[in-house]
């Protein structure tokens, strides 16, 4: 081992050269480092080194991330080949130093390694019977390849599969709550000189050919979609979950096909939509108006039941919630239901601070129901309980006040929380930076499409229409040719002079 | 019909009952109100009262009776009868009139086929003029009948036989007539703009202005546009007269003009259009106290003027084209009594709006929730201190919210916007389309069972359950 050391270890070069290599330097460096350790037999890899150390002791893997990945491949399936001498333990602990410490320059010629050490982390949690582990490993390699996260990769929708398998929401939620903007699988896309050109957008490194990610379907975008919609469901994160289920209730369809996904989700995003809003929401404006159409069709019991909740009463509400009990059952959304029963009240009480400035609890109880029984509540005190619970959750914007002797006053802040000057200042910035950030997607997104190599031939084709155009109808519009032609020899000559 | 009911105390009782019975005696007196008018008007007005009200019923259902035979149509003196039978049976006029009924029935026949039959002529004869002359008689005939789907056709056929401009205005009267007592008021207004078409600016018919405003008027108000209906009423140059009594009196342009200006004006807007208006002026002298109503809501005192609508509820309940309305236009006068009663004031307790607007013993907690919860009026109630305080507005911060909202607003749409565009160019986007109609979804629904069958595991946990 001491003596492939060096070689091991010759790129990039330590330390650091004064100048920055240049990325042409880099790439071919790293191709050239690949295709040497590539060549080693795993054998080789595993020897220690004169010290009895083991290698992925002593390289380090933010530095010499080429070396390690293969060393640490070469462990693993020796591990599964139960190979004497590898201990289960400490691979584990180099894996997932490994997934939050590599090195993201050089990890993007390591596509197929990468994904193969995720896998592997994946399954030796499962096996362990232990599936949350992974969680935090894998996000960190995510997040660690592509920061802004705006890429969905096949990695994407296994962690969120994870972390549904796990019952452990938590973990994931830094890279589901990142805006998808791009897919891999782009085609007609010109290839980008040097990968390891840090300034590229995540999709031009992260490609199925880069071995990064593997090309998606559209199943696996929408159920994406509709899993981290459900994780934020599972963390009562109402507005994530709107906004994951809205991407695949919004999703492009052509000829009005729509698929059970989208349907699916559509179902979870009306009851999330009464929980965050209280109301049935209207569907966002891009989404294609047959799958609107179809919603209407497919997810009726959900709308009627909506539709109840903002104008029905409570017990109407209940009634209609026992009566489509198998279809919430069947979707699986049985949960959801019992949360709206159970926010129908806060709504009826948030409601009223926008007709009473100071009521009395028993005044509440009069006047609100409670979904879950279809009836009023049973009694002051539970009144007091609910409308205490929700102003500690942050649900009103109240305070209660008790006089020995006297029903409890509620006292509902008139604006809602008023944020301060300076709150307000940091709120706009961090909306103008999100803007800027998001214009610098669009351009981005519209540099591709101007790139599209579909697009550039038809604008060669439709210049070159023109141009024939313009020699070939002669006989039609002859006049106006002449003149055109006209003016142009008046523009030379006014260049002449 | 015959159910009793006291006039509504209260404004938020549910309206637009079917029968409405009135009992209180109204404030005009019969035969002066309906010296007013002239033509089957008359004859509606009568038996309108007589079944509303409780007080004048008998006596405007023995008029009506008498009217009726007067004329030529047996269905209203049928109408007429029936009710006389059942409130007045006593009465000379209950009996049913069998000998005139089949005397008139027989003339009406008679008449109907003679006025055809003129027509006819006319019409092989090929003469213009008598052809639209035969035509208006057969319409004038079948109105009095009281057959007003033919009448209505009759003077709608007159229009192809016009050969001036008097003539046009003239069928679109006929038809405004008819359609005013059908309450089609499509029709009225169609026809209030096809004379305005062909009026000359310096027609010397003077009434002709009158005439259009009131009816556009009325068809405006009919169809709630009350605010619409005022400036049309408040338009009315003076000098109407009698000249359109077979459908309104001056005394009517007064109220309603005056009540819709009052449940949709500002105060300023009364105060300069209304009072001030020199041409309305001469009607609203008719009727003082709608006068009267809107200068005390002018000079805020919103009691006072909510007083006197209240003392003439009745009279306006007994009128043809109010009927309707009445409490929709008293309701936007009460509630706008209330937001302005509030406008100075940051903070009022409920006891003085109790003493201002309701009658002694009643409370308006429920009307002011109401009207809350419509956003007609900002503020809130405080139950404890039993005040009504305003919201102060704040337009810094709510414009910053708005700011922010719209931001996000935009960076959602911005978002999905180039997600779609990806998907697109990924060539990800959903291509069903090989079956039409339902079928796409069973297209997918393999994927979908394959969810379900996915999901069924992982689907439960989110929401805890």
């Amino acid at each position: 081992m001491d003596n492939l050391l060096p070689n091991l270890l010759s790129f990039p070069p330590h330390p650091p050269p004064p100048n920055p290599i240049s990325d042409y330097a880099y790439d071919q460096g790293i191709r050239e480092q690949i295709d040497y350790v590539r060549k080693l037999a795993d054998s080789k890899l595993l020897q220690q080194t004169s010290g009895g150390e083991n290698v992925l002791d002593v390289i380090n893997p933010a530095l010499n991330t080429v070396p390690y990945t293969f060393i640490l491949l070469a462990n693993i399936s020796a591990l599964k080949k139960g190979t004497k001498g590898v201990d289960m333990e400490k691979i584990w602990g180099k894996m997932t130093t490994f997934l939050g410490t590599f090195d993201p320059r050089q990890i993007r010629y390591l596509g197929d390694q990468l994904s193969d050490i995720l896998e592997a982390v994946a399954s030796i949690a499962v096996t362990n019977r232990q599936p949350w582990v992974a969680l935090a490993p894998i996000r960190e390699a995510l997040l660690r390849l592509d920061p802004t996260g705006t890429i969905l990769t096949t990695s994407h929708l296994a962690l969120v599969r994870l972390a549904l398998d796990s019952h452990s929401y938590n973990p994931v939620v830094p890279v589901i709550e990142k805006l998808i903007l791009y897919f891999p699988g782009t085609t007609n896309q010109p290839r980008p000189k040097y990968i390891c050109d840090m300034s590229l957008n995540p999709m031009q490194y992260i490609t199925p050919a880069s071995g990064l990610t593997q090309k998606l379907k559209y199943q696996d975008v929408l159920e994406y979609f509709l899993y981290s919609g459900m994780v934020f469901i599972g963390l009562r994160n109402w507005e994530g979950a709107l906004q994951c289920l809205e991407n695949a209730v919004t999703y492009p369809a052509k000829e009005g096909s729509v698929s059970k996904i989208m349907a699916e989700a559509y179902k979870k995003w009306v009851l999330v939509g009464l929980l965050q809003e209280g109301k049935l929401l209207n569907l966002p404006r891009s989404t294609s108006s047959n799958a609107a159409k179809q919603y209407h069709t497919l997810a009726k019991p959900y709308e009627t039941f909506a539709q109840i909740f903002e104008s029905g009463t409570a017990s109407r509400l209940k009634a209609e919630a026992d009566q489509g009990l198998t279809v919430w059952q069947n979707d699986c959304n049985t949960g959801l239901v019992l949360h709206v029963l159970a926010a129908y009240q806060k709504f009826q009480i948030r409601n009223l601070a926008n007709i009473y400035s100071k009521i009395s609890i028993p005044e509440i109880v009069g006047q609100t129901m409670s979904a879950e029984t279809g009836n009023k509540l049973p009694s002051p005190q539970a009144g007091e309980k609910l409308v205490q619970e929700m102003i500690n959750q942050g649900e009103l914007h109240a305070t209660m006040s008790t006089s020995p002797g006297q029903p409890s006053v509620v006292t509902f802040a008139v604006s809602g929380p008023v944020l301060t000057e300076v709150e307000m200042q940091t709120e706009l910035g961090a909306a103008t930076e999100r803007i800027h950030a998001l214009t610098k997607e669009i351009k981005q997104t519209d540099r591709m499409l101007t790139h599209d190599k579909d697009y550039i031939k038809f604008i060669q084709k439709q210049r070159k229409n023109a141009r024939q155009g313009s020699t070939g109808d002669q006989g039609i519009s002859g006049p106006d040719m002449d003149w055109g032609g006209d003016v142009e020899d008046e523009d030379i000559m006014g260049g002449l002079y | 019909m015959s159910q009793p009911q006291g006039a509504p105390a209260s404004p938020t009782q549910s309206r637009g009952k079917k029968s409405l019975l009135v009992s209180d005696p109204p404030k005009f007196d019969l035969e002066s109100y309906l010296a007013n008018y002239k033509g089957r008007t008359r004859l509606e007005r009568l038996i309108l009262i007589g079944t509303c009200s409780s007080y004048l019923g008998v006596e405007a259902l023995k008029l009506a009776v008498k009217e009726a035979k007067k004329g030529k149509d047996i269905k209203r003196y049928l109408e007429a009868q029936n009710h006389l039978e059942t409130v007045g049976p006593q009465e000379r006029e209950a009996a049913r009139d069998k000998v005139w009924m089949d005397m008139t029935e027989k003339q009406n026949q008679a008449e109907t086929q003679r006025l055809e039959a003129e027509l006819k002529g006319y019409k092989n004869n090929l003469i213009k003029e008598s052809i639209r002359m035969g035509n208006e008689d057969l319409g004038n005939h079948y109105q009095a009948i009281g057959d007003l789907p033919r009448a209505f056709d009759s003077f709608s056929r007159m229009r192809q036989d016009v050969s001036m401009a008097k003539h046009i205005i003239d069928i679109s009267k006929h038809l405004i007539e008819v359609a005013v007592e059908q309450k089609n008021w499509v029709a009225v207004s169609s026809n209030v703009q096809k004379i305005k078409g062909v009026m000359v600016p310096a027609d010397e018919d003077r009434t002709l202005q009158p005439y259009l405003c009131a009816t556009d008027g009325l068809a405006l108000m009919d169809s709630g546009e009350y605010y619409n209906a005022a400036l049309r009423f408040l338009q009315t140059e003076a000098g109407m007269g009698t000249t359109c009594n077979s459908i309104i009196s001056p005394n009517d342009i007064a109220v309603y003009g005056g009540l819709c200006a009052l449940a949709t004006m500002e105060r300023n807007e009364l105060h300069t259009q209304v009072l001030e208006n020199t041409n309305f002026r001469t009607y609203l002298e008719l009727e003082p106290h709608i006068r009267r109503a809107i200068t005390f809501f002018v000079n805020s005192r919103y009691s006072a003027c909510l007083g006197i609508l209240e003392a003439y509820r009745t009279d306006y309940w007994l009128d043809i084209h109010l009927q309707k309305h009445i409490d929709d236009l008293y309701h936007l006068v009460r509630s706008k009594s209330i937001v302005q009663y509030f406008i100075p004031f940051s903070c009022v307790t409920l006891d003085s709006l109790n003493a201002a607007f309701m009658p002694p013993g009643k409370t308006i907690d429920k009307e002011l929730a109401m009207m809350i919860q419509r956003k007609d009026l900002e503020a809130r109630i405080d139950t404890q201190n039993r005040l009504l305080t305003s919201v102060p507005s704040a337009p810094r911060s709510a414009l910053q919210a708005n700011t922010l909202e719209t931001a996000k607003e935009y960076e959602r749409e911005a978002h999905r916007r180039i997600q779609h565009m990806n998907i697109v160019a990924a060539d990800l986007e959903i291509k069903g389309g090989k079956r039409m109609g339902l079928a796409p979804i069973d297209d997918m629904f393999d994927d979908g069972r394959q969810l379900r069958s996915r999901n069924s595991g992982a689907n439960v946990y989110p929401g805890g359950f």
